[in-house]
């Protein structure tokens, strides 16, 4: 009997030694640095519509998010000397927690000085691209369960993070047709809904860290051409309030995004910060 | 009432010795109309006993070219300029304004207390010209502003660029970063 037991576990540690490997291998695979980004024509062209998707936690973090983006509006960057235009991106879906009603009133307050801002642009320019232009796009709020309530106890966490962990997953997987839409001659009829986002842009709430992760699992499953298709460009930025060490949303993120956006330059990785953190200066 | 908000600057020249050469640069339609453009209201005036002729002399001169600003004046008050000076801070019905001051060390200390930008000149007529050298340490450290007699217009604009340093964020000087639309083009791809 021993002789069997023995036998079974032998097999049982060779036939694993291989799929831990490739296990190992695909997952290195999906969070590779150098992992290739779609090819685009142009900004803002119809038959490749962009989507974003923007986590928002509560209080602090949604507070910052905002004001980076209001900066990133308004007032031009350093370096192109240009403004971001807020109808570069089509779509945009906000993902705030299911009891955050203020969350949720901030991100509809900058949707609509955000597409005022570029339609005034529009005017006063006097020409619109009918060709190109596909207007202010469209947004939608979504509601998540919270990952995790402060002061929660570490006991019953992983419960909440699974339930805020299926809930990213639907809204990410949400109308997404395993093929490139945009490359097709004819569009399918029962490709209602869009595709996945093209950046998931996210700061510190726990929310915004297990969304990141939703999207990683897609990948390393290849779920509806999640990694085939190169998408889902994950962004983090750091809270401006972590100066001398990351969050630990960050120590978790910042050896899985693509990009890691610290806003002290003592974070970044060439000085103290860990795995992919960079300072590129502050955004809020 | 009125119902734009009170910006005042308030000039002091000390009580040791006067300095007849910033009242002059101060009250001339030249510096009314550079306070004007950076909207202040009023420029309050302590010239000292000596001073009460030449200011007289000169408010009657800059008033005629009609700045829109106004000047008033006090030889000297006993109790202290500390409330003179907080009348450049910011309150309800006032932004806040500058002060313009000699280089005397109690003078500064006064003005940087209060808070508002302080534009300090040195008197190069005092003894061994000993006013310089604090005025530039001070300035090095970004804590005033240095101003000099003949550009006096000049110390003004680069008050105005000092309170914006320190009290704007994102700072002037953030250099030449991407900002989030550049990190944003770079992860869409786009090449324009």
């Amino acid at each position: 009997m021993a002789y069997y037991i023995r036998a079974l576990l032998i097999t049982t540690f060779l036939l694993s030694l291989p799929l831990t490997y490739l296990l190992v291998w695909r997952l290195k695979y999906t969070l590779s640095l150098t992992r290739p980004k779609p090819i685009r024509h142009g900004r803002r062209n119809p038959r490749e519509p962009t989507h974003l998707l923007i986590v928002l936690g509560s209080g602090g973090h949604t507070a910052e998010m905002i004001a980076m983006l209001e900066r990133a509006v308004n007032s031009p960057s350093p370096q192109s000397a240009q403004s971001l235009d807020w109808r570069d991106f089509a779509h945009r879906t906000w993902v705030v927690g299911e009891d955050d009603e203020l969350s949720a009133t901030k991100a509809k307050e900058f949707e609509e000085m955000a597409t005022s801002l570029t339609s005034q642009e529009t005017l006063m320019r006097g020409k619109v691209r009918a060709y190109t232009d596909h207007g202010p796009g469209s947004y939608e709020i979504k509601k998540v369960p919270r990952a995790r309530a402060i002061y929660q106890s570490p006991w019953t966490s992983p419960f909440s993070v699974l339930r805020c962990f299926l809930a990213c997953w639907s809204i990410l997987t949400h109308g997404v047709y395993p093929e490139d839409v945009s490359a097709m001659q004819h569009i399918p009829a029962d490709t209602k809904g869009r595709d996945y986002p093209d950046i998931i842009l996210v700061n510190g709430p726990a929310t915004g860290t297990v969304m990141v992760l939703a999207s990683v699992a897609l990948r390393f499953f290849d779920y509806k051409g999640a990694a085939t298709r190169f998408r889902m460009r994950t962004l983090y930025v750091e809270s401006w309030a972590r100066v001398k060490r990351l969050s630990l949303s960050g120590r978790i993120l910042a050896h899985m995004v693509d990009r890691c956006l610290v806003q002290w330059p003592l974070l970044d990785a060439k000085k103290t910060g860990p795995g992919r953190a960079e300072f590129q200066g502050c955004f809020v | 009432m009125s119902t734009s908000r009170q910006k005042i600057a308030f000039l002091t020249t000390g009580a040791t010795a006067t300095f007849p050469a910033l009242i002059e640069a101060a009250v001339s339609p030249s510096f009314l109309e550079a306070l004007a453009a950076q909207q202040y209201t009023e420029l309050a005036v302590q010239h000292g006993a000596d001073g009460q002729q030449l200011y007289e002399k000169l408010v009657s001169k800059a008033e005629s070219a009609g700045s829109g600003v106004k000047v008033t004046g006090f030889a000297l008050d006993t109790t202290g300029l500390g409330r003179h000076m907080r009348r450049a801070q910011s309150s309800n019905n006032a932004e806040e304004g500058v002060v313009i001051a000699h280089a005397g060390s109690g003078t500064i200390l006064d003005a940087m207390r209060t808070g508002v930008p302080t534009i300090v000149v040195p008197n190069p007529s005092l003894l061994e010209d000993h006013q310089q050298e604090l005025a530039d340490e001070l300035e090095a450290r970004e804590y005033v502003v240095k101003g000099r007699v003949e550009d006096l217009a000049g110390a003004l604009a680069r008050a105005e660029k000092l309170r914006q340093r320190t009290r704007e964020w994102p700072p002037v000087n953030s250099g030449t970063h991407k900002g989030l639309k550049g990190i944003l083009d770079e992860e869409m791809g786009y090449l324009d």
